[in-house]
């Protein structure tokens, strides 16, 4: 009897353990429970699960976009997963390397400069949306990001069009209008800077010597990368990285920017008002505009240029786009709901940069009311036309699938430049020398 | 007679009642081997596989032991190795020699408020790892906590750029860690210092010697095995460290290099970066963790055979 009670027992507790390594862990962290979404009893709902990582931005976005879809389809239900971008790329790594099709969302946001390197890596992961989105109403340099072998894949979210935003009331101090601030080259950009010390004390640009950001939009002002068209590193054999490396050096020997670490002290540099610029991608604007207090004083004009011929007053920073995973069970619901809203729903595309400043590169939108009205925060300029204007002369770049092992091997050496401790020709060849052993090239 | 059988079937009964016992202690330990297996040997073994892959995410192809040769020639890794010996040799021995003196000191029964010292210098220990490494982060930022102290101190007159400089990066890393674990290590030489048992001290006082030969004649050679343990704890303990250098690099998971010139990459830092940040390529990231393994096992032997050796 007693055996038996104990063999009952253990297969109970084996069994638990089998059903609990089973069980189903979608853990969502939505928190909009709109009626609609309450009916996953109700027979014929379809799930949709998505993945991103900006609570006040992508999340809110999708939330609206959610919103719009649902009420017109109240038999799907969208759950929108926050998770921290880190958390986001390591588990949707982990879920596709393992290649279980549990566990996965149904759509995932991925940043551009990432794109290239999920589709290369997983094949067979995302869904081929190329007969399924119209691509000739979105920014082509965005388009080509996602494209693999003649094929297309995900669905073009926001910009990274970089602009110089400045506060005018500090450049106005040291003498310059709105019009010298037009096209000008990161010289130009130094000397403005110089004379910006000079009168008002204030320091030019937060900058953190670590960071490559503002590498990569000198580096795509001029259509090159680290890379050249083979995906081969291109370091040594780069005007456009040799220029942009020597144009930090310059901005950190001038002593007109304000050395930072990190992104909160980065943020906090401009919201305090110790530095008079930013130069950076669009979707700045919402940490701009955090502080309330500097309303009416800023503005916007292009990127400064690199000193070469091939390099424009335009460039791009960042942007993610949304992706299908090709194992869903919902995968056509998805891809209708991104089609519908993402690439057909222009007052969404009003009603998201107005209330989140997210900035589309979905072209039709462009032409919308929010488009070209007066920011008042920005000195009723025109900013978000001005913006349009800038991301129509992005020159496309193939970011390849290194950019990461790229920027951290240039930006390891970086410090042995700043003291002049190595030339920038020895840096380069000894950096461009170490990723090729890094990556196995 | 009967005794005598008696006693061999009281005999075969206890041979077979330990079968049964037997039986049963498998039957108890089978789900721990179990888990045990699945969680740890499996994995330990398919991570060596994996080791003899390179591999692209899902795309695979088996090198052999070419991610090992191929090592050597990443500087990018030797960077890594050569910081996380850095900060083997300098942080380990400053923290076990500060915990050691501070738990000499907070033996003494004279010391009044023993207790809330013990629990202040344990406290840091109990705190997440994360949360105190961004909490250094903002302390030791241009214009933080400490760099405003010193100078209102004057005791320096430029802002040094702990965060900023391959140099001072470095050091704000030891600052920190050294914060973080020494009550942790002191607490175990705490624990050794109660096991010595008084009299040795009380015959050495009449023999006439001082505090500081009593410390290094009676406490140290006593405590060796502890001393020994906390060394071998510290020293995996920091060929494993990642958290603290993650967070007080600029911007984490974003960063571009880790740390100003990469001075903060880490071994376990570069392992995550080549699994999760770069192209996933989870065959290297395997052969950088036995990496790991190795060193952790060479070390170890060093230290059991360098301080074991007599008893």
């Amino acid at each position: 009897m007693r055996k038996l009670i104990a063999y009952i027992i253990s297969i109970v507790f084996v069994l638990s353990l089998l059903l609990t390594g089973c069980g189903n862990t979608s853990n969502s962290s939505s928190s909009n429970n709109s009626p609609q979404q309450n009916t996953s009893s109700t027979s014929g709902t379809k799930k949709i699960t998505v993945w991103a990582w900006d609570p006040n931005f992508n999340i809110a976005i999708m939330n609206d976009a959610k919103a719009i879809y649902t009420k017109e389809h109240p038999d799907v239900q969208i759950d929108v997963v926050e998770m921290a971008k880190g958390d986001l790329e390591q588990k949707l790594n982990t879920v596709l390397a393992s290649g279980v099709k549990e566990g996965l969302p149904d759509i995932v946001l991925i940043e551009d400069y990432n794109a290239q390197k999920y589709l290369q890596a997983y094949p067979g992961a995302f869904a081929d949306l190329t007969d399924k989105i119209d691509y000739s109403k979105f920014a082509k340099y965005k388009v080509e990001l996602m494209t693999l072998n003649g094929k297309i894949y995900g669905v073009p979210f926001d910009s990274g069009v970089a602009g110089f935003f400045y506060r005018r009331d500090i450049l106005e101090q040291a003498g310059y209008k709105a019009e010298d601030l037009n096209n000008i080259t990161w010289d130009q950009f130094i000397e403005i800077g110089k004379k910006v010390k000079e009168k008002t004390g204030k320091y030019m640009l937060g900058f953190d010597p670590a960071d490559g950001g503002l590498m990569r939009i000198m580096l795509q002002s001029a259509g090159e990368w680290y890379f050249d068209k083979d995906g081969k590193p291109n370091f040594t054999n780069n005007p456009a990285l040799k220029e942009a490396v020597i144009t930090y050096k310059k901005l950190l020997d001038s002593g007109i920017v304000k050395k930072v670490s990190g992104w909160n002290e980065w943020v906090a540099a401009f919201n305090k008002g110790d530095t008079a610029a930013v130069v950076t991608g669009v979707w700045i604007i919402g940490s701009i505009k955090a502080e309330s207090s500097q309303s009416g004083k800023w503005g916007l004009a292009p990127v400064p240029r690199l000193n070469i011929s091939s390099s424009v007053n335009a460039s791009n920073l960042g942007g993610s786009s949304w992706y299908v995973i090709n194992s869903s069970k919902n995968k056509d619901v998805a891809i209708d709901f991104l089609k519908e809203i993402y690439a057909g729903n222009n007052d969404f595309y009003q009603k998201i940069l107005v209330e989140r400043g997210a900035f589309a590169t979905y072209l039709p939108a462009q032409t919308g009311n929010a488009y070209s009205a007066p920011d008042p925060f920005f000195g009723n300029q025109k900013i978000y036309s001005d913006l349009s204007e800038y991301m129509k002369k992005i020159p496309p770049v193939n970011y390849g699938v290194y950019t990461y092992e790229a920027d951290s091997a240039i930006m390891g050496i970086m410090p042995n430049v700043y003291s002049g401790k190595i030339s920038v020709d020895d840096a380069l060849k000894k950096a461009e020398e170490q990723l090729k052993n890094q990556i196995n090239q | 007679m009967v005794g005598n059988e008696a006693q061999t079937s009281l005999k075969s009964k206890n041979v077979s009642y330990e079968r049964i016992l037997n039986r049963y202690g498998w039957g108890f330990t089978f789900f721990a081997l179990i888990l045990l297996i699945t969680f740890l040997f499996y994995p330990i073994i398919y991570s060596l596989y994996l080791s003899t892959m390179s591999s692209k995410g899902i795309v695979q192809k088996f090198v052999g032991l070419n991610n090992y040769i191929r090592l050597f020639n990443d500087q990018m890794f030797l960077i890594a190795l050569k910081n996380t010996f850095t900060f083997l040799v300098i942080q380990v021995p400053i923290m076990l020699f500060l915990a050691l003196v501070l738990a000499a000191i907070l033996n003494d029964k004279s010391i009044k408020f023993r207790g809330i010292f013990r629990t202040g210098i344990f406290l840091p220990a109990v705190t997440s790892l994360v949360a105190y490494a961004v909490l250094f982060k903002m302390m030791f930022s241009l214009d933080g906590f400490i760099n405003t102290t010193l100078m209102n101190f004057h005791i320096i007159q430029k802002p040094i750029p702990w965060l900023l400089d391959p140099f001072w990066a470095k050091v704000t890393l030891i600052i920190a860690m050294t914060w973080r674990w020494t009550g942790y290590n002191m607490v175990f030489y705490l624990s050794g210092l109660q096991n010595i048992p008084y009299d040795l001290y009380e015959s050495a006082e009449i023999d006439g010697t001082n505090k500081i030969q009593q410390f290094f004649y009676i406490t140290l050679p006593m405590l060796k095995p502890i001393i020994i343990f906390t060394t071998i704890m510290s020293t995996i303990g920091t060929l494993q460290l990642f958290d603290e250098p993650m967070n007080l690099s600029s911007g984490g998971v974003t960063a571009s290099s880790i740390g100003p010139g990469n001075s903060l990459l880490t071994l376990s830092v570069y392992i995550y970066n080549l699994a999760f940040k770069y192209m996933p390529n989870f065959g290297y990231a395997a052969a950088v963790s036995y990496v790991i393994v190795f060193f952790a096992a060479i070390l170890t032997i060093i230290q059991f055979r360098v301080a074991g050796e007599k008893d």
